[in-house]
């Protein structure tokens, strides 16, 4: 546990002098993910420890450099959790790394994102300032909201030095159940569980099969099977006891995911089809009750950010063979929106110090 | 005053974008418009347009970036910041006949909006689909959705559900050049920056927004409603605490203290103990397994932290009432002395006994009765200082006990607001909470997204010029500006 963060100001102010940018890295465990900056790189993994944790107060705060499977068992001594389940996809995982990928977990559309999570994080700016912003409390509406803004930026627009979590009660018992359903049905089927009540936490839809995890108190998770049986009897459904799923969902240990093929991540309306990017429907794996679609694919990616678009979504290039550098790997943005992107990276880092090239060619 | 040859210029090609009675440019007809919910401050626009179409907005948008008129966009006027308070050399965009509803889809749960749609005729609208929108500012019988974008508002539920912030997946409109913008899309996750947060909640200072898709959640099976009362502060503060701690995070989470419980008691006739020393609203929601398991944690929870009585709602009417006093409890408060002065800091929930103690210390050194109403759940404080403007001297004492308070919620970890928006009402206070290097960070966005400064100029952000100065000031404990609200709305 160290604060290291006059350490890293100067890396930065060395930088700026010498005009040599910088490539920000935590726990390397997200290595894959976007573009590959070959640049200097400034570890943020010294700079690390838990500063705050409040358990009656729901919120914890934390070095950039902490690992998140520190903070993941603070919290459930305490019986709680981070309500985005984020992927770490190596033990490695820090903080700074899992806010700035912006990714989450099976329980996102019920709980929450890894922005809805963010309450205030210390960055250091292109400028080698430490600027603070948002705080540690849920309601904080003075200036703009640059704290959440850092989630996903993929360290873009500055380094994320510490970060200010909301977290919430873990949920005292849960089970999985597995329906034998077509994932054209699975919208409505997963739209009347929610309208009953049912406390949905998770959705996977795989090969003909939804899994669905529900979380609550004891009483409602050991009633969930008569209730089941009362209004779902006409639908082949099983108990799961692979509480593993879910983790190894979110950590891409399934063996759908295998590592040799290309994977695309579509961030999709719930009711969009993808069902024509698809050679066959085993190439797609759904989750947060339709909104996420895995697939794998080697149709070009034109073809994919096109049919993203006109879903009214987007795609990523998630994972590819590493001997075949993509040329895009992020939902290509509109002009005006792309002008954003590079006012607002001049703003933060006006000699694109940090990371540049990691999302779009050398805007960010 | 506006320059008449200028005024005259924009009205000439304001007549060619939209019917000349949508265009208001005399006294009279701008008078209306003068000030948002926070009625101290006041100016008349130059000119004042109601468009009836997006294409409209687009050419006055245009036509104000042609022609370098600084645009302040108003949705209800319902705001308590004056952030919608028009510039006298500006055009006030008025939102309000954009107020269509485009699409209810209830197989994605979601809601596409034009800015002027009310907030509550949101959830009148998706309740035959089953469905809501949660956040649910005080005022959402007649504040806007774009408002709300604006505001990023909270509400009753958001200690459960969210902030505006957290319940919106897209919004479209203009950049200040009149160019279309879409922030967010259909899904859960943005593309590239995630410029969903920095726009709601920017008070009209970044985009124009014509159009909102929210998100929806199905309507609670069971809702209850505890009404605990407490013959202390300190007990009903510890008993916020301990409700959270035991794991259980409540619909809505309310406190009301003795001078409020009095006045919404008198007005709404809603059953409140008038002895207690504080009330707590408690709205637990879910499943009839769920609300029943967690109705009897926090019953236990409530009789360990001292409570005097416990009421549980019987019936919808019962459970209608209890909200009633408390959502009448700040025009009811407003009866009780000629004028009051209304805060919004938010603080950690640990420190809710200790600052609510140093403001009843206050109360009693100053000589102003303060009644408390707020969103205990989330540790955000309406102290309402209660006086008389007309008695000399008594408004430059509220304003040095207001400026304790907020320095106070800052010093114990919280902010200068938590829902209400800096606007001009607490500008003089940003550079109490972030450095000149934050502050100019900020100018930076800003200057990013709207170069020529046009977007609702002056609000929001100090000038760091004026940073050392208010600094200063608060240091003699003169900081304040005049804040007297006659008919808050939240």
């Amino acid at each position: 546990m160290q604060d290291n963060a006059h350490i890293l100001q100067d890396q930065v102010q060395q930088a700026i002098t010498e005009q040599q940018p910088l490539s920000i890295r935590g726990g390397n465990s997200k290595a894959f993910y976007g573009f590959t900056v070959q640049e200097n790189v400034l570890d943020t993994t010294g700079h690390s420890g838990i500063i705050e944790y409040e358990p009656t107060e729901l919120v914890l705060r934390a070095r950039a450099g902490t690992p998140l499977s520190e903070i993941e068992a603070l919290l459930e001594q305490h019986q709680q959790m981070l309500g985005c389940e984020p992927p770490y996809f190596s033990p490695t995982a820090t903080l700074g790394g899992v806010v700035a990928a912006g990714l989450s977990g099976p329980s996102r559309p019920y709980r929450a994102s890894i922005q809805d999570t963010v309450l205030g994080c210390t960055i250091l700016n292109g400028q080698a300032q430490i600027l603070g912003f948002g705080g540690k409390v849920m309601k904080n509406v003075a200036g703009y909201d640059v704290s959440r803004l850092m989630a996903g930026s993929m360290g873009c627009l500055g380094i994320i030095l510490d970060v200010t979590l909301k977290v919430i009660p873990s949920s005292k018992a849960e089970k999985t159940f597995v329906f034998s359903i077509e994932p054209e049905q699975s919208l409505a089927f997963i739209n009347d569980l929610r309208k009953r009540g049912l406390p949905l936490s998770a959705s996977c839809h795989l090969s003909g099969q939804l899994m669905v995890r529900f979380s609550a108190g004891i009483k409602e998770i050991a009633g969930l099977e008569n209730r089941l049986t009362e209004h779902y009897s006409f639908i082949d459904w099983i108990e799961s006891d692979d509480q593993a799923f879910w983790d190894n969902l979110r950590e891409h240990k399934l063996p759908f995911f295998d590592q040799a093929s290309t994977l695309w991540r579509l961030s999709l309306p719930a009711d969009a089809d993808i069902s024509a990017l698809a050679d066959n429907p085993e190439d797609v794996l759904t989750e947060w009750g339709g909104c996420l679609h895995w697939l794998k694919t080697t149709k070009p990616a034109g073809e994919i950010f096109k049919h993203a678009a006109a879903n009214n979504g987007q795609a990523t290039l998630f994972r590819y063979p590493l001997k075949e550098p993509p040329v895009s790997i992020f939902q290509p943005l509109e002009p005006p929106l792309a002008q954003w992107h590079k006012t607002l990276k001049a703003a933060f880092d006006p000699l694109s110090i940090f990371n540049p090239g990691k999302m779009y060619a050398k805007t960010e | 005053m506006a320059d008449p040859i200028i005024r005259e210029a924009l009205v000439s090609a304001l007549r060619k974008i939209l019917d000349a009675q949508f265009i208001l440019s005399t006294q009279e007809q701008l008078k209306p418009f003068e000030c948002d919910g926070l009625s101290v401050y006041k100016a008349l626009p130059m000119v004042a347009v109601l468009p009836g179409s997006v294409g409209e907005v687009q050419e006055i948008v245009r036509l104000c970036h042609r022609l370098k008129v600084p645009l302040v966009t108003r949705g209800a006027g319902t705001g308590l910041s004056a952030g919608a308070k028009p510039d006298p050399d500006g055009l006030l965009l008025v939102m309000t006949r954009l107020s269509n509803i485009l699409d209810i889809n209830s197989a994605t749960q979601t809601a596409r909006l034009q800015p002027g749609v009310r907030n509550l005729a949101i959830s009148e609208a998706v309740k035959q689909h089953g469905l809501f929108y949660a956040p649910d500012p005080s005022s959402q019988i007649a504040c806007s959705i774009g408002g709300n974008i604006a505001e990023n508002a909270g509400g009753v539920h958001c200690l459960k559900y969210g902030l505006t912030v957290h319940n919106v997946l897209q919004v479209s409109g203009f950049t200040m050049a009149g160019d279309p913008i879409t922030i967010g899309n259909g899904g859960l996750d943005n593309a590239g920056l995630n410029l969903l947060p920095l726009i709601i909640g920017s008070e009209g200072m970044l985009m124009v927004v014509t159009e909102i898709t929210v998100k929806l959640l199905p309507l609670p099976n069971q809702v209850e409603v505890i009404l605990a009362a407490f013959d202390s502060i300190e007990k009903a503060g510890q008993a916020v605490s301990n409700i959270i701690a035991q794991g259980v995070i409540p619909g809505g989470l309310e406190m009301m203290d003795n001078n409020a419980i009095r006045a919404a008691e008198d007005d709404a006739q809603a059953g409140y103990p008038r002895d207690a020393a504080a009330i707590l609203l408690i709205e637990i929601d879910g499943s009839p397994v769920n609300v029943s398991e967690q109705l009897q944690s926090t019953h236990k929870v409530l009789q360990d932290s001292g409570v005097s009585s416990v009421k549980i709602a019987k019936t919808d009417a019962e459970k209608a009432l209890f909200w009633k006093g408390r959502k009448s409890a700040f025009p009811a408060v407003g009866r009780l002395s000629p004028d009051y002065y209304c805060m919004d800091g938010t603080i950690p929930r640990k420190s809710l006994a200790e600052v609510l103690g140093y403001i009843h210390t206050l109360s009693e050194q100053y000589g102003f009765p303060v009644a408390n109403v707020f969103h205990a759940g989330d540790g955000n404080l309406h102290p309402l200082i209660l006086f008389d403007a007309n008695q000399p001297g008594q408004l430059e004492s509220v304003e040095a006990m207001g400026a304790k308070i907020l320095e106070k919620c800052i010093e114990v970890g919280g902010t200068i607001t938590g829902e209400h928006g800096v606007g001009l009402e607490k500008i003089r206070q940003m550079p109490l909470q972030f450095s000149d290097e934050e502050i100019n960070q900020f100018h930076g966005i800003k200057a990013a997204l709207d170069p020529d400064n046009l977007l609702n100029p002056g609000k929001n952000i100090p000038l760091l010029k004026h940073c050392q100065e208010y600094r200063a000031l608060a240091k003699n404990l003169r900081p304040n500006q005049l804040l007297i609200q006659h008919e808050a709305t939240a």
